[in-house]
């Protein structure tokens, strides 16, 4: 078999189990109505009509997950050059130093900036 | 040097009939949960030890059927879905949240990579599979596993499970970046991302011997990815009453909670594999006793391993408090990841030299000075730059106001409250003998 | 089984990945600017903000000049004739159009950077010199951080490092020898251009719609440049231009694996179709000009100069390289299309630009009509072609920087006075720069003397020598619409009468003079003693394969 399979079986385990519990719940538990059950959870004051600003949140969060798309893209370039260190020799240590000192004047101005502050 | 010994191990996947798969399979899944189920007790247990309590006692001999009572418990619970509740996101999340958890141990390898084991007599690897980039599919997969809490916390329709959610996919996200660059320096020394080839290559010295950076790192980073203590943050109960999954009840709650253990499980099975040894059996023993790495032995070390990863969860759980918000994302983003950068970048400048047959010395100090040298101007500008002035001298606090607000204030400490006017006492005995209280208490 | 296990062969023991070559000293343009614009980075990151502006205008010089240098002393040893070659593992050209072109580019961007520094127009704020660009971009417009960041005096420096990015990026645009490096160098220059459209001083929200416009339809262009580049590598099984040449024209021996797809030239078209709509919306030619002039009016003037002189020649280069190395073998296939594009192009840029009542709508519509006079040239097909298009496009970057540098400075008390009216009688105020300003619109319109006029001789002759002598007459007859609505320009600053309430014309310092003077210069150097510069153009007019 593809050694891809393997992993397709277990996750259709997990699949399984995952799908059968929740269908499962739904079936073994009981059913006793009552209005104020389905209400958000407020620790027991008059819910408010919806979620904060409407289910919109911090403006610092988007922030946080645009860094981490560039570094994470900075990591994604690191693997296949860690991966084959060995063969691309100084060239390759000289390269990746200067992408990564590119990457880090980024961070530098970012942590300047405040971008990583959380008041 | 070791590399094209390793570099084979890859060819002995693939190759199991189908119902040696099936049972590799259905082997990972019952492993996961019932390291799961053992796992719960024992932190219960630990914890209780460690604040001089007992602990669950109650279900089967010393508590031990505890989990599955609660598990049982879960089921016969009402499955609730709130009216605000986006339904088929709502009820998706739990899904999404445990597949990946179990599809990441699929390449956890529990014995070396080579026909060793004969099951049922077909000669097989103690290993589900492998690929090239088993790695980078773990990161896969715990990144798939962010979207069921994300999900989770949006779909509730509600305030703290969506601060939860986005709290907690922020806090992943930022560790991610770390724990992914400690990966980068195994990388190098593996010249792999294959995780049987990277135990293969820990032939005489561990990882975590190796690049103890890289794993203290990885040991930090995989707290926050799991959101365990102390980097529970998204469901901190003080604040956010249990986070994304407040809005969640019965076996979908313990879906979650069934991820994030199983989730422990993994990140500590990863643990060992990348930096410590893997299936190799610890040091002392791997001296005397050849037949220590071959056979079925390698299963005993690496769920060893494994245990003593969770043991130290627990430990942490019992001895740290909860970080602040603030506090734990400065650590990820000013600490860990400047730290791993310019440890990788030591790494590969080591590795370089020595590949390029420098010897210890000059590579000691090509790959010192230059790192010295930042160090001594960081002191010097630390001890240059201007410190931030001592705050002036407070001014003297103004009478307090309880009603300042337009409600009533209790007095903040240092603080006093105003005489309160009061009604002239009826019985004169009975103030007399309350005079003295009222004094001391009052001014 | 076996795939598993040659997967497993090829992934692994691979003990020979050959480390690639660079050649830094030839790319050394490229590396100097981008290495500026790290420093200015830096320098924004650690400098305390009083010395941040005149630190970086000090770096972004020393960058764009360091490259110009850079440029010619490359072309001094022969790079843009004798030795040009392929660099960098055959991704990048350094041959005669691509010096060429670096070198207008940068020397577009150190004017257009004396522009960004001007800080004697707008008035003092508590004593604090303020510049084009807004105190603080991310605040929001006319809220209160922002009233308390302009009160503060503070500036958005990030421009130069910005510019600086977008400069490197168009330097290797032009010499792009592959199609990922076209886009990768595509992308860098685009980006930060995006983000300057933003951060104007005044009228933030209609520079803020501007950018975003922008943003969204460039980077819809670039998606199309992407997908047409995985089609033209599904045809050709290669994304270098020389390689997809030879594949075009059956030279190249034909691959097992792909000869499905390299006989299909819908693969070919449709892809080559898609790039150039890719590299067409960069050019602004009609009808994917519809940007232009709401980004050229939203922008802040003096990036709006640079990037009207500098994003055009960029993608002209890259055009030329793309049309002349890669496709040259179905000339006959393109240069229908291209003929249409050109002739719109054209005829719309002229006649929408008679209608506008703002001059920097005006100015942004005639750089569509001159976009057209440049795709004629390219429809040459031919050595005279490229010369041509060269020679135009040093000559309208220096026209436009300095009419655009002119419209900086006429102001009344919100800014700049872009309306045609405000203008009316601005000669009889600042004969001046009313002059001056005329002497740049009858550059554009392509009058005797100036160097609009020998570009524009130029690719006609090239165009008519490529057997395109319609598109001439077409080209000659919007030539005439267009000088209609700039010759209306200067009657109306000359002849009619000022109103009372009209715009003052502001006193410039140096740096806007420098740059004013220095397009004085060059329109009329280019006009009167076109022949140096003409050599040169043919000279650096073989582009290497």
């Amino acid at each position: 078999m593809n050694a891809y399979a393997p992993i397709l079986v277990l996750g259709a385990i997990a699949a399984a189990f995952a799908v059968g519990s929740v269908v499962m719940a739904s079936l073994t538990g009981p059913k006793r109505y009552n209005r104020a059950k389905l209400e958000a959870y407020e620790c027991g004051i008059e819910p408010t009509p919806q979620p904060v600003g409407g289910g919109r949140f911090p403006i610092k969060y988007y922030l946080t997950a645009m860094l981490f798309i560039v570094f994470d893209i900075e990591i994604v370039f690191l693997y296949p050059w860690a991966v084959s260190f060995d063969a691309l020799g100084i060239f390759g240590l000289v390269e990746m130093l200067l992408f990564i000192a590119t990457v880090f004047v980024a961070y530098a101005y970012v942590w300047r900036r405040g971008g990583l502050e959380w008041d | 040097m070791h590399l094209a010994a390793a570099y084979d191990t890859l060819a002995f996947f693939g190759r199991d009939p189908w119902w040696l798969v099936l049972l590799k399979a259905v082997f990972c899944f019952a492993f996961l949960v019932l390291t799961v189920l053992i796992a719960i007790v024992w932190e219960r247990k630990v914890v209780a030890w460690m604040q001089l309590r007992i602990g669950p006692n109650r279900h089967g001999p010393w508590g031990l059927l505890q989990s599955l009572a609660d598990g049982v418990k879960l089921a016969l619970k009402e499955d609730l879905v709130v009216k605000g509740a986006d339904k088929a996101v709502y009820i998706l999340a739990p899904i999404v949240a445990a597949i990946p958890a179990f599809m990441s141990f699929a390449v956890i390898p529990f014995g070396p990579a080579g026909n060793e084991v004969s099951i049922f007599g077909t000669r097989t690897p103690l290993q589900l599979t492998d690929l090239p980039i088993a790695l980078l599919y773990i990161l896969a997969t715990a990144s798939v596993g962010i979207y069921g809490i994300v999900l989770a916390g949006w779909s509730s329709g509600s305030t703290y499970p969506l601060l939860g959610g986005i709290r907690s996919s922020a806090q992943m996200i930022s560790y991610e970046i770390a724990m992914g660059l400690s990966f980068a320096a195994v990388f190098i020394y593996s010249g792999s991302m294959s995780t049987s080839e990277i135990v293969a290559s820990q032939q005489p010295t561990w990882f975590a011997v190796l690049l103890p950076v890289s794993f203290i790192v990885y040991i930090v980073a995989m707290v926050g990815e799991t959101n365990r203590a102390p980097f529970d943050l998204p469901e901190a109960e003080g604040e956010l009453v249990g986070g994304f999954n407040t809005e969640y009840s019965s076996l979908k709650f313990a879906m979650f909670m069934l991820a994030e253990y199983v989730n422990m499980v993994t990140v500590s099975a990863v643990a060992s594999t990348l930096f410590l040894g893997g299936w190799r059996a610890p040091w002392p023993i791997s001296t005397f006793w050849e037949g220590a790495n071959h056979g079925w032995w390698p299963m005993l070390w690496i769920v060893l391993k494994i245990q003593l990863l969770l043991f130290f969860f627990i430990w942490l759980r019992g001895t740290l408090p909860r970080l602040r918000y603030d506090q734990f994302m400065k650590l990820g983003w000013k600490v860990l990841i400047p730290v791993s950068l310019v440890w990788l970048v030591m790494v590969s400048a080591v590795r370089a030299l020595r590949n390029e047959g420098y010897d210890f010395t000059k590579v000691l100090l090509y790959v010192g000075a230059p790192l010295a040298a930042v160090l001594l101007v960081a002191l010097i500008a630390d001890v240059v730059r201007k410190k931030p002035e001592e705050p002036p001298a407070a001014a003297p606090p103004a009478a307090f106001d309880p009603m300042a607000g337009g409600y009533p204030v209790p007095p903040l400490p240092g603080q006093e409250l105003p005489p309160v006017p009061r009604r002239r006492r009826r019985t004169p005995q009975l103030q007399d003998a309350l005079n003295g209280a009222d004094h001391s208490e009052g001014s | 089984m076996i795939a598993t296990h040659a997967l497993a062969a090829a992934g692994g023991n691979s003990p020979s990945i050959p480390a690639p070559h660079i050649e830094y000293g030839q790319l050394s343009p490229m590396l100097v600017v981008f290495g500026a614009a790290l420093v200015g980075i830096l320098a924004e990151a650690f400098l305390p903000r009083r010395l941040r502006a005149a630190t970086q205008l000090g770096i972004s010089l020393a960058g764009l000049v360091g490259g110009f240098v850079a440029v010619v002393v490359l072309a001094a040893q022969g790079h843009a004739s004798t030795r040009a070659g392929l660099l960098a593992m055959g991704s990048v050209a350094i041959d005669g159009p691509a010096l060429f072109l670096q070198g207008v580019i940068l020397l577009t961007a150190v004017l257009a950077v004396l522009t960004y520094a001007e800080g004697r127009l707008e008035p003092r704020i508590n004593g604090h010199r303020i510049d084009a660009f807004a105190a603080q971009a991310a605040a929001v417009p006319g809220g209160e951080q922002e009233r308390e960041a302009t009160r503060e005096g503070l500036r958005t420096t990030e421009i130069y490092p910005l510019t600086l990015f977008a400069v490197g990026g168009m330097l290797l645009f032009p010499a792009s020898n592959d199609l990922l490096t076209m886009f990768v160098a595509l992308e860098v220059l685009s980006l930060p251009l995006y983000l300057m459209c933003a951060i104007a001083r005044r009228r933030r929200l209609l520079s803020q719609e501007a950018a975003v416009k922008y943003f969204l339809l460039g980077a819809f262009a670039s998606a199309f440049f992407l997908f047409g580049t995985a089609l033209l590598y599904g045809y050709a099984g290669s994304l270098r231009l020389g390689e997809i040449a030879d594949v075009v024209s059956g030279v190249a021996p034909v691959t097992p694996a792909l000869a499905v797809t390299t006989q299909n030239d819908a693969l070919l078209l449709i892809g080559l179709a898609m790039v150039s709509v890719g590299l067409l919306f960069k050019v602004g030619a009609v009808p994917f000009h519809s940007w232009t002039p709401d980004v050229y009016q939203g922008a802040p003037t003096p990036v709006t100069g640079f990037m009207a002189a500098a994003t055009k020649t960029a993608a002209f280069g890259a055009l030329l390289r793309l049309f002349y190395v890669a496709f040259p073998g179905i000339r006959w296939d393109w240069r229908p299309v291209m003929w249409g594009v050109a002739i719109l192009t054209m005829v719309v840029g002229s006649i929408l630009a008679v209608t506008q009542q703002d001059v920097k709508r005006l100015l942004a519509y005639s750089s569509i009509a001159h976009a057209g006079f440049i795709l004629t040239g390219l429809i040459a097909t031919d050595r005279r072609g490229v010369a041509a298009v060269l020679f135009y496009l040093l000559a309208y970057s220096f026209v436009t920087l300095g009419a655009f540098a002119v419209v900086t400075l006429v102001r009344d008390s919100k800014g700049e006075a872009t309306h045609l009216s405000s203008w009316a009688g601005l000669g009889r105020r600042s004969p001046l720069l009313a002059a001056v300003f005329a002497l740049f619109l009858l550059a554009f319109a392509g009058i005797p003397l100036t160097s609009g006029f020998t570009g524009k001789f130029a690719v006609f002759q090239a165009a008519a020598g490529g057997g395109a002598a319609p598109l001439v007459i077409v080209g000659v007859l919007s030539s005439a619409i267009a000088a209609f609505f700039y010759i209306r320009v200067i009657v109306l600053m000359f002849f009619s009468d000022p109103q009372p309430s009209g715009p003052a014309v502001a006193v410039p310092s140096a740096l806007t003079a420098t740059t004013i003077a220095f397009g004085v210069l060059v329109t009329l150097g280019l006009g009167l003693l076109p022949q140096y510069f003409l050599d040169l153009a043919t000279k650096a007019s073989i582009f290497i394969r």
